[in-house]
């Protein structure tokens, strides 16, 4: 087991367990924590499955941990490294199943005090609109055709079919579209599963929520990405549903055959990985990138869908009843990015699993209006708790790999979630805070109490505090509607 | 062997996760595929029962147990199968041959979205074989 007294403490917020720690370390790992929240990240396995992803070939500076760190399967969530493309590796398995789950705020110029006599009737037309749960089902309809679309232009395809606004696709991570999709990489059963299944929500921990924007921290950045204090905003979390799930089954199983032609060893099966330039890795990066762009295509439907309920609910109520897009961003996924290491430019891919991008300013994919202040970073919280929106630093680009947390992180297991919260009761206790819920399953809305979460605040405390994020705004949950 | 449970849920921080134990190979493919299902609310369904089989092959057994259950996870997702009966009729030298079958057409509350290969490791223990599953949920 790892102690506290195992790391050097680098600075207030910064732990690191150096090379030394463990024989098959090839790198340090570093975590972001304060005293309690890394207490927390050593009372279950998060720590030992960072240590282990330090054993990956070819990662560059050290394996970094989030604040928000919490076990996973393998690589632990709220887990950073950076492996080089010229001899490093790609890992489905530091990608995580849910390729591209992501979150995407919008914004409204409606007041909470407009709102909140409709919130109940809102509530009902999200949860009609949004199709919530397992499998299949009120997802578009879609041709071959249109869907081969999807997975090689992403957010294109959504702004071509009037899904998607201009300024939607701009202020999208990548535009919302990767240019490295190959749709000859994908098996028919992730196929099959996709296309039914584009603008759902899907079910575990995936969630729409309305938020009343509850505090500004910064006026300047919070008025250019259209957040006013008092006002209600909207969250959409989800990713790339069963199509996702499917290239990550396929791409792990596939590489159980080959990985020891590679050399590789592995410490944990689940680790699994293969060289970047390796054609094995070339054809899960050209499924993953699919894979990619349908989870930006999903939000954004799920968007235009949440347009049409606000259109239902606030035409001849507000004056303005339109949403726009503050960002969307990505926690799962592996980009190929140019990093400092050792002072020089290192072609890396970053695998962010259960963490975000948060480049500083002056990053040339960002909308003009937003280049100035750095890239918008959406840390939704747990359920009935607060949400954060952030913006990227110099710091980020020059500690984790232009890198910041995701959420709030989880610190009980489900099964005990289950043990001690009851669906109905907890439903109750939100309700009776004034937050409107819709939930298809109890148990699961059980399983996502905020009880079985860290307490978010501390973590945007620790990440603000470390300086590789700045708080724009905070964000109150006032309808959610559960997946 | 004999007074501990088939399978039994342990806790797990994100996802979830079940220790399985089986008196042959055989039996703890089948345990495993019964305790997956176990940890989701059975929803209800009255369509026609229908019945598949499967003819599995892999490297090694810890792989197998993967694309087993990866297989009744696909059914749940794409077909929204409600379980009647699950056979592992032969388990043997990294293959299997299993037939299930239930009622199509389930809406389930709870997703089970991949089985994962975390310390994925099958033990000969005292009495038969176990082994820990984590799921991505």
């Amino acid at each position: 087991m790892v102690r506290k007294q195992d790391f050097e403490h680098i600075s207030e917020f910064v732990w690191e367990l150096p090379k030394s720690y463990r024989y098959d370390m090839r790198v340090p790992a570093r975590l972001y924590a304060s005293e309690r929240l890394l207490e927390d990240a050593l009372d279950d396995a998060s720590v030992e499955q960072l240590i282990n992803t330090t054993t990956l070939p070819g990662l560059v500076k050290y394996a970094i941990a989030m604040p928000d760190i919490h076990q996973g399967y393998g690589f632990p969530i709220g887990g950073v490294i950076a492996s080089r493309t010229s001899d490093g590796v790609i890992s489905p398995g530091a990608v995580g199943y849910d390729i591209n789950c992501g979150v995407r705020v919008l914004a409204s110029q409606i007041t909470l005090e407009e709102a909140h006599p409709l919130l109940d009737k809102l509530a009902n037309s999200l949860y009609r609109r949004c199709p919530t749960g397992v499998g299949k089902g009120g997802g578009i309809d879609l041709r071959e055709s249109e869907f081969e679309r999807i997975l090689l232009h992403g957010a294109d395809w959504a702004l071509r079919q009037n899904y998607a606004t201009r300024q939607d696709v701009d202020r999208t991570e990548a535009q919302g579209r990767l240019r490295g999709a190959d749709v000859s990489k994908i098996s028919n059963r992730a196929w099959e599963r996709g296309i039914s299944q584009v603008g759902t929500l899907g079910a575990g921990n995936h969630f729409i929520e309305v938020d009343l924007v509850s505090e500004v921290c910064d006026p300047d950045v919070a008025s250019v990405m259209g957040l006013a204090q008092g006002n209600i905003a909207v969250q959409i979390h989800c990713g790339s549903r069963g199509f996702g799930h499917q290239i990550a089954t396929d791409y792990l199983r596939a590489f159980q055959d080959v990985v020891d032609r590679y050399g590789i060893r592995l410490v944990d099966r689940q680790l699994m990985c293969v060289p970047f330039h390796s054609r094995e890795g070339q054809d899960y990066y050209g499924a993953m990138c699919a894979a990619a762009n349908y989870a930006f295509v999903n939000r954004q439907v799920l968007a235009h869908n949440i347009r049409q309920s606000f259109e239902e609910v606030f035409r001849g109520v507000a004056h303005d009843f339109s949403l726009r897009q503050v960002y969307d961003i990505a926690h799962n996924m592996a980009k190929v990015e140019k990093h400092t290491v050792d002072g020089e430019m290192v072609e890396v891919i970053v695998h962010r699993k259960g963490a975000t991008r948060a480049f500083g300013p002056g990053f040339e994919e960002l909308p003009v209006e937003y280049r100035p202040h750095g890239q918008p970073v959406l840390v939704p919280g747990s359920m009935g708790t607060a949400s954060w929106v952030l913006a990227g630093t110099p710091a980020s680009m020059d500690e984790t790999f232009g890198s910041t947390c995701h959420g709030a992180g989880r610190v009980m297991s489900r099964h005990e979630a289950k043990r001690t919260v009851r669906g109905d009761h907890l439903r109750e206790t939100l309700e009776g805070k004034g937050i409107h819920v819709r939930a298809g399953s109890m148990s699961g809305l059980a399983e996502e109490a905020p009880q079985a979460y860290k307490d978010v605040d501390e973590v945007i405390r620790v990440v603000t505090g470390a300086g590789i994020a700045r708080k724009v705004a905070r964000l109150v949950p006032v309808a959610v509607i559960k997946g | 062997m004999a007074t501990e449970p088939p399978w039994e849920e342990i806790p797990h921080t994100a996802d979830w996760s079940i220790r399985v134990r089986g008196a042959d190979r055989r039996a703890l493919f089948e345990n495993a595929a019964r305790g997956m299902i176990s940890l989701l609310e059975r929803p209800q369904t009255d369509r026609p029962s229908i019945e598949r089989r499967f003819s599995l092959q892999a490297h090694d057994d810890e792989t197998l147990l993967v694309d087993w259950l990866t297989e009744l996870v696909y059914l749940l997702e794409e077909e929204g199968l409600v379980f009647n009966e699950i056979s592992v009729e032969q388990a043997v030298d990294h293959a299997l041959d299993a037939r299930i079958s239930g009622r199509p057409g389930g809406r389930y509350g709870k997703h089970i979205k991949a089985v994962t290969y975390h310390l994925l490791e099958i033990r000969e223990v005292t009495g038969g074989f176990e082994t820990t599953l984590v799921f991505d949920v």
